[in-house]
């Protein structure tokens, strides 16, 4: 109401100009009514109404904002002020533009990462269910899981089961068959997401049954790129894995999954299962009012009745939890993302500090502008409030360039992250400039206006009006006042990039660590590819190795491959791990003491990846269905459970107390392999139990098929890309059809592996050297400052023949001893701010003298060199020019 | 350097009040533009109220800013073009309440003078 008044009185007050003008001809047609001459009818009718202009003027005084308008007059003096002296105001607008621009990247970042609530209805209440234990917390599921928390009614609204698409699935029955992404879900799961229906329906509990018949729903977007976008496909049949499956509905576009989907498909579970393998997850909405805590109250009940009803399934301190869906998408990027938002406002605070030191320059250099204002009747108040205007002015057209840099920067950002990082959509897509990211930057913008002009404005206020009036300007020097003030900035610029470049050094040892890692195999000249062997046909191990065999067999004719092999699973790409009793020994309470990777392998596999056989044998092709079970474990295994004695001669009984899917007779273990290292370079090789995949209990296989693809193996003498084609066409005719898709090379799966730390590796080294950069050229401005006002002083010295090397080295002295404090604090800081980066290093510690000792050693060159310049400038004075100088 | 906006006229404050009381008033027969309104109220008050006729304006204008008066371009008895105001019901009910309010301070103050009893 009072803005608006505000903001359209211009307008108004033409339209009052034309009121009072035809009052005043209503006054003087009056007045030669009453038969005066038209000039006396004119001059008295202005007389009675009083003087136009000052009503005018009363108006739209009542109509103004006064604090808008003084805020607005101070500031287009600002920049007029500072249109004065560009060098200084561009200097400081893109120290500060850098600073915030950084500062927006990473807060956009963060905000679609942790702050932005998930897309789905309501998704305060959405949670996912845990395994809880001495292991840590992990959400998975099986079905006798599934079934005692879908029986928690009092605690939740719905509950669904889903994966994560990684078997793959084939559709075919067009020209080219085409692996997609298949996610099985239970009836609920698009209730409990509040997924849009753009056509048809979603899964009955009847279809959701076993023998519940081939049907699916279609994403958006596999609907509109391989139907065409035409709402008929609802209710006819495509073909997946070369079978009918009746399309029941689509899912609108805006429909978010964790995963890329194409489509749905009825999990179908056969509810009886005593299956203990975990293999899906599970979600579920907490019902009104019921909190987390509430619900892991209910849960730890539940958790002591699945321990009756499946005894020896379950560890005694293990248990079930909640844990809402939005952290657990988050996962560990959050400490990551914090680390960084850390790493950018420290540069941040860097450049407060050096703009702070270039406005004490200046309000030196203006001392005589102030005081002449003071002088004429300014108060302290009205000089502080016009310098802070300069120092928001800077800071708010610093922040509108921050928003550009911020903005391009993100992009950079994103172009290099690992795209590990959750919830941000392909290429970033979903991370946008949205009204947090203004208010960020427009609130950060004027904390640092205030932040780095507040001492400036206060300090430089204090005139001392006939002082300053009469003398010149060039007494300030570094041991004034704001000297000393300038002094502290610097060190503590110098102490911040300390920290910083501290932080860079262990992420760079880290990665050199990770660089110099032996992954335990051969990573060169390997491509990998997955086939989805995901349907019917497959339903045995028999099928399973007949096209491994031939799929073998057919590559190995192929010019260029050299070795070629197939497994469930890649090393550095996820596995699975069963519980083992060794035959013989006595059993432990846990069922889980022996733990170790299953891994289902071709004869070929260690061939493939030159894993050196370090006792007994590898696998053959006559290690198959009708042979003896034999199985092959690495030599952490073999460290740990025979520590004396010979794993040759024991057999391994794998999989029990894990349900009747698992139940095999014992296997003979025949060889010892070496470690690879497959959880992550970073990670200590685990124990690991090889099988053959012919040897697989057929509903094991059954199971495998339906979570992941068959992952093939080419080991070629030079670079394996040329062969991508020729083994695609090869695996289809072998197959009967069946397509392949993520080609990789194993050295881009090591890439991938080693993203996150080459990321955070990358952006602290970024940070750090811009640290350095600005904190240098604070010491280099203080230093020079400094010599330019004592040109005086220093020409004296030499006309009383003191020596150019003295004078330099004074001045280097007094530029190393502030650098040197700044050092000091700043390890200090170090030591205690470097323990936050702890998760993110391998092979180093957080206190690495290395590191610390490199970094002391660099910041004391780079500062050693911001101070040679002045000093070198210092000893050129010339005395006879220096004592003429004032 | 910015002047203190604190030349507030407490005199004017006080007679503000009964001005606005006068305006609205003038209007309740129905509408009517500036001049009229002043001319009203200086022939009604048998010309004991002179007032410099334009400080009528910032009067009217408030009025109008607070919802009491609502105004439309017109033309005038003359042939003139002229701005027309009118009360609003809000502008009604202020009257009614400005006008009762106005009856008990001058009883009371006539009350403390010792007129009628």
């Amino acid at each position: 109401m009072n803005f608006r008044r505000f903001t359209q009185r211009s307008e108004k007050d033409a339209r009052l100009a034309d009121e009072i003008e035809a009052h005043l001809a209503h006054e003087v047609d009056a007045n030669i009514a009453r038969g005066l001459s038209p000039e006396e009818a004119r001059r008295r009718a202005r007389l009675k109404f009083g003087n136009p202009r000052v009503m005018r003027e009363r108006v739209w005084e009542y109509r103004s904002l006064p604090w808008i308008e003084d805020a607005w007059r101070d500031f287009r003096f600002a920049l007029r002020s500072l249109a004065k002296s560009p060098t200084f105001a561009i200097i400081a607008i893109l120290v500060i533009a850098v600073g915030i621009g950084a500062n927006t990247a990473v807060f956009s970042v963060i905000n679609t990462v942790l702050l932005k609530p998930l897309r789905y209805p309501d998704p305060q209440s959405l949670v996912m269910l845990a395994n809880t234990g001495p292991q840590g917390v992990f959400p998975a599921a099986n079905v006798p899981k599934f079934n005692i928390w879908h029986q928690q009614t009092g605690i939740f609204d719905a509950v669904a089961g889903y994966d994560q698409a990684g078997a793959g699935l084939n559709l075919t029955g067009g020209n080219e068959p085409e692996q997609l992404e298949g996610v099985h879900v239970t009836a609920d799961y698009f209730r409990l997401f509040g997924a849009p229906i753009l056509a048809g329906r979603t899964f009955t509990a009847a279809e959701d049954s076993p023998n519940g018949g081939r049907v699916t729903v279609l994403s958006y977007g596999l609907w509109k790129r391989r139907f065409g976008g035409n709402p008929n496909i609802v209710g006819t049949n495509i073909q997946l894995d070369g079978q009918p499956y009746l399309v029941v509905g689509i899912i609108g576009r805006d429909f978010f999954t964790a995963t890329p989907t194409d489509l749905w498909l009825p999990y179908q579970f056969n509810l009886n299962s005593r299956d203990m393998a975990h293999y899906f997850q599970v979600a579920a909405r907490l019902k009104p009012g019921v909190t987390v805590p509430m619900a892991n109250a209910e849960l730890k009940l539940a958790a002591d009745q699945f321990r009756n009803t499946y005894p020896g399934s379950m560890g005694p301190k293990a248990g079930f939890a909640v844990v809402p869906l939005q952290e657990i998408m988050v996962g560990d990027s959050r400490l990551s993302l914090l680390v960084l938002l850390g790493a950018v406002t420290f540069v941040l605070l860097i450049a407060c500090a050096n703009v702070a030191n270039l406005l004490l320059i200046r309000a030196t250099a203006r001392q005589r502008e102030l005081a002449t204002r003071s002088a004429l009747g300014a108060g302290r108040g009205h000089i502080i409030r016009q310098l802070l205007t300069e120092s928001l002015a800077i800071s708010l057209v610093g922040g509108l360039l921050g928003l550009i840099i911020g903005f391009v920067g993100v992009r950079l950002l994103l172009a290099i992250s690992p795209g590990g990082i959750p919830r941000i959509g392909p290429h970033g897509s979903a991370v946008n400039l949205d009204g947090n990211v203004l208010l960020f930057t427009v609130a950060v913008s004027i904390l640092t206006g205030i932040f780095f002009g507040l001492f400036p404005a206060l300090s430089s206020s204090r005139v001392k009006l006939a002082v300053a009036l009469k003398e010149s300007s060039s007494q300030a020097g570094v041991g004034s006042r704001t000297g000393r003030v300038r002094s502290l900035l610097v060190i503590s610029e110098v102490a911040l990039a300390l920290v910083l470049v501290v932080g860079a050094a262990l992420l760079i040892r880290t990665f050199l660590k990770l660089q110099a890692v032996d992954p335990g195999f051969d990573t060169h000249n390997v491509l990998t590819m997955a086939m989805s062997i995901s349907g019917e046909r497959f339903q045995n191990t028999a099928s399973v190795a007949q096209v491994v065999r031939d799929g073998t067999d057919r590559l190995k004719n192929i010019p260029g491959v050299e070795t070629a092999a197939a497994a469930c699973c890649l090393p550095l790409d996820g596995g699975f791990g069963l519980p083992f009793d060794i035959v013989g020994r006595p059993k432990t309470n846990d069922p889980n003491s022996g733990g170790a990777g299953y891994l289902p392998i071709s004869w070929s596999y260690f061939d493939a990846f030159k894993v050196p056989i370090l006792r007994g044998r590898s696998f053959t092709e006559q290690d198959d269905g009708s042979a003896p079970g034999v199985v092959i474990i690495n030599q952490a295994m073999a460290r740990k459970y025979w520590p004396t004695g010979d794993p040759l001669s024991d057999r391994l009984l794998i999989g029990a107390n894990m349900g009747s899917v698992f139940a095999e007779p014992p296997r003979q273990i025949v060889g010892v392999v070496g470690d690879m290292r497959g959880d992550g370079l970073n990670r200590d090789p685990s124990p690991a139990m090889y099988i053959p995949i012919a040897q697989m209990p057929d509903k094991v296989t059954a199971l495998n098929s339906r979570i992941a693809p068959l992952m093939w193996i080419v080991r070629s003498p030079v670079d394996p890309h040329p062969l991508a084609k020729p083994i695609a066409v090869a695996l289809r005719e072998a197959s009967g059809g069946l397509p392949v898709a993520h080609v990789r090379t194993m050295d881009e799966i090591v890439v991938l592996n080693t993203s996150r730390q080459r990321f955070n590796m990358l952006l602290l080294v970024i940070f750090g050297a811009s640290a350095l950069f600005v904190a240098a050229i604070g010491i280099y401005g203080l230093m020079g400052y400094s010599v330019q006002q004592r040109t005086q002083e220093l020409g004296i010295r030499m006309a009383l023949g003191a020596q150019a090397s003295t004078i330099r080295n004074m001045v280097i002295r007094q530029g190393m001893v502030l650098a040197a404090i700044g050092v000091a604090i700043g390890v200090g800081g170090a030591l205690w701010l470097t323990h936050f980066l702890a998760s993110f290093l391998f092979g180093v510690k957080a206190l690495d003298p290395m590191a610390f000792i490199a970094t002391l050693l660099l910041l004391s060159a780079v500062a050693l060199v911001a101070v040679w310049i002045p000093a070198r400038r210092a000893t050129r004075v010339s005395p006879v020019a220096a004592l003429r100088f004032e | 350097m910015p002047i203190s906006r604190k030349d507030t006229h407490i005199a004017g404050e006080i007679l503000q009040g009964t001005l606005d009381l006068l305006i609205l008033r003038t209007l309740l027969p129905g509408r009517a533009h500036g001049h009229t309104i002043a001319e009203v109220i200086e022939h009604t008050s048998e010309n004991a109220l002179e007032i410099e006729q334009g400080s009528l304006y910032p009067a009217l204008h408030r009025l109008e800013d607070r919802g009491l008066l609502a105004s439309e371009w017109g033309v005038s008895e003359n042939n003139r073009k002229a701005k027309f105001y009118w009360l609003t019901p809000k502008g009604r009910k202020q009257l009614t309440i400005e006008t009762n309010r106005w009856k008990h301070m001058t009883r009371a103050i006539g009350l403390i003078l010792g007129e009628a009893q």
